[in-house]
């Protein structure tokens, strides 16, 4: 991100970057950032709140209206007032007791099938809410997404659905459309509105899906082939799971 | 407040090992009162229109995004799975604020909105990024853009 702030302003074009690192852009110097104190993936903060999100913008674009530079770097004042935890916030469905090992394909096949059929009704309802879905990235529908889960943790040879890509990036995009369906399922038909971490501790914790994921991402990273390599080295589990989990370090 | 760095390990390390880009010059670009400038938005979060090519590993090229995309149009390819998406699948407007700049230019705070905002795939290296970024450029002056609002992720 710094690095295009760079080129736009050499190119002619004013800039301002809405930092989510204050140290990177100190280290870099842009040549005006406004620090905002929120999660990773939101630079305008909450969700669905015109009203703080229209602030952050107009407090990064009054940068632009400062005559002294390069370099400026503000502190944007407020944190986002959804990033708690909410106590009194429930999924709207219960995840099953106990997971199958993954490594039990049949056990592990029907257990994942239950699930995805409880979450989705949940799924049609947050489709309908908000209009859109984040689901897509792999061109297949969820139940396409969910057979070729099943066939590559069972199976790394299994048929690549997705020609045009290596199997370990076809693989992955089946992973964001599922855990997209997952996400937004859990986040509908409930007024109360989890933080990030509550969302995505209790997928990581409680779902079989993630229970997979965890396991095929040890054969991933011992696979030579370099993209699958990465991909069960960075491309499966988030950076604030892998440090939760104890998972560092290690596999 | 929040400040990330404190909760990835991976990020800090490659703060104190100084991966951070340098760059020649300090380029700072001047122009109009806010409520006269056209603002873009450009974003890291690998954004494109359902049915173009998604961002793959090592991808430095662009998706140009027209201002009229409706919401339901975009996905999300980016590689890292570091960053909270659930914001974005709640409002697209916590990345891509297109909407908050129309209000802003209802309200007289900018002047206009540019016709088409752009998204890369942050975290690659600036070096094979530049010959887009500089054709993003082009491509923004052409629409008269004199504000650009970066919005990692």
């Amino acid at each position: 991100m710094s690095a295009l702030a760079y080129f736009l302003e050499d190119e002619g074009l004013p800039t301002v970057v809405l930092s989510l690192i204050r140290a990177h852009s100190e280290a870099i110097g842009n040549p005006r950032s406004l620090w905002v104190p929120f999660e990773l993936g939101r630079p305008l903060g909450p969700p669905n709140n015109a009203v703080f999100q229209k602030d952050v913008m107009r407090v990064a674009l009054e940068l632009l209206e400062v005559p002294t530079g390069p370099v400026l770097l503000a502190d944007y004042p407020h944190d986002d007032p959804t990033a708690a935890d909410r106590d009194d916030w429930r999924p709207p469905f219960d995840f099953a007791e106990t997971i199958p090992d993954p490594s039990n394909s049949v056990q592990f096949a029907a257990a994942l099938e239950d699930e995805m059929r409880t979450l989705a009704p949940f799924h049609r309802a947050f489709v309908a809410a908000n209009q859109r879905t984040m689901v897509g990235l792999s061109g297949m529908d969820i139940e396409g997404c969910r057979q070729f889960f099943v066939s590559y943790l069972a199976d790394p040879a299994a048929t690549n659905p997705i020609p045009s890509v290596p199997i370990a990036e076809a693989f992955r995009r089946v992973v964001d459309d599922l855990k997209a369906y997952y996400l937004e399922a859990m986040m509908s038909a409930n007024p109360v509105i989890p933080s990030r971490p509550q969302l995505e501790n209790l997928f990581w914790d409680r779902t079989a899906l993630a229970r997979a994921c965890l396991a095929v991402r040890i054969r991933m990273f011992a696979d030579n082939e370099k993209v699958t390599h990465f991909m069960g080295d960075r491309g499966l589990l988030p950076g604030p799971q892998r440090h939760r989990l104890g998972l560092y370090g290690t596999l | 407040m929040v400040r990330m760095t404190e909760l990835i390990p991976s990020l800090q390390d490659a703060l104190d090992k100084g991966n951070s880009p340098t760059f020649e010059g300090k380029p700072f670009v001047g122009g109009p009162p806010l409520s006269e400038r056209r603002v873009a938005v450009v974003t890291s979060a690998g954004l494109s229109r359902r049915g173009e090519p998604l961002f793959r590993l090592g991808d430095s090229s662009y998706r140009a995004i027209p201002a009229d995309t409706p919401a339901s149009e975009l996905l999300m390819s980016h590689v890292s799975p570091n960053f909270d998406r659930t914001g974005f699948m709640r409002d697209p407007n916590v990345i891509f604020p297109v909407e908050r700049l129309y209000e802003m230019a209802g309200e007289g705070t900018i002047g206009s909105v540019a016709a088409t905002h752009y998204s890369f795939m942050g975290a690659g290296m600036p070096q094979p990024m530049e010959p887009y970024a500089r054709e993003v450029a082009e491509r923004m002056k052409s629409d008269h853009v004199d504000a650009v609002v970066l919005t990692p992720v």
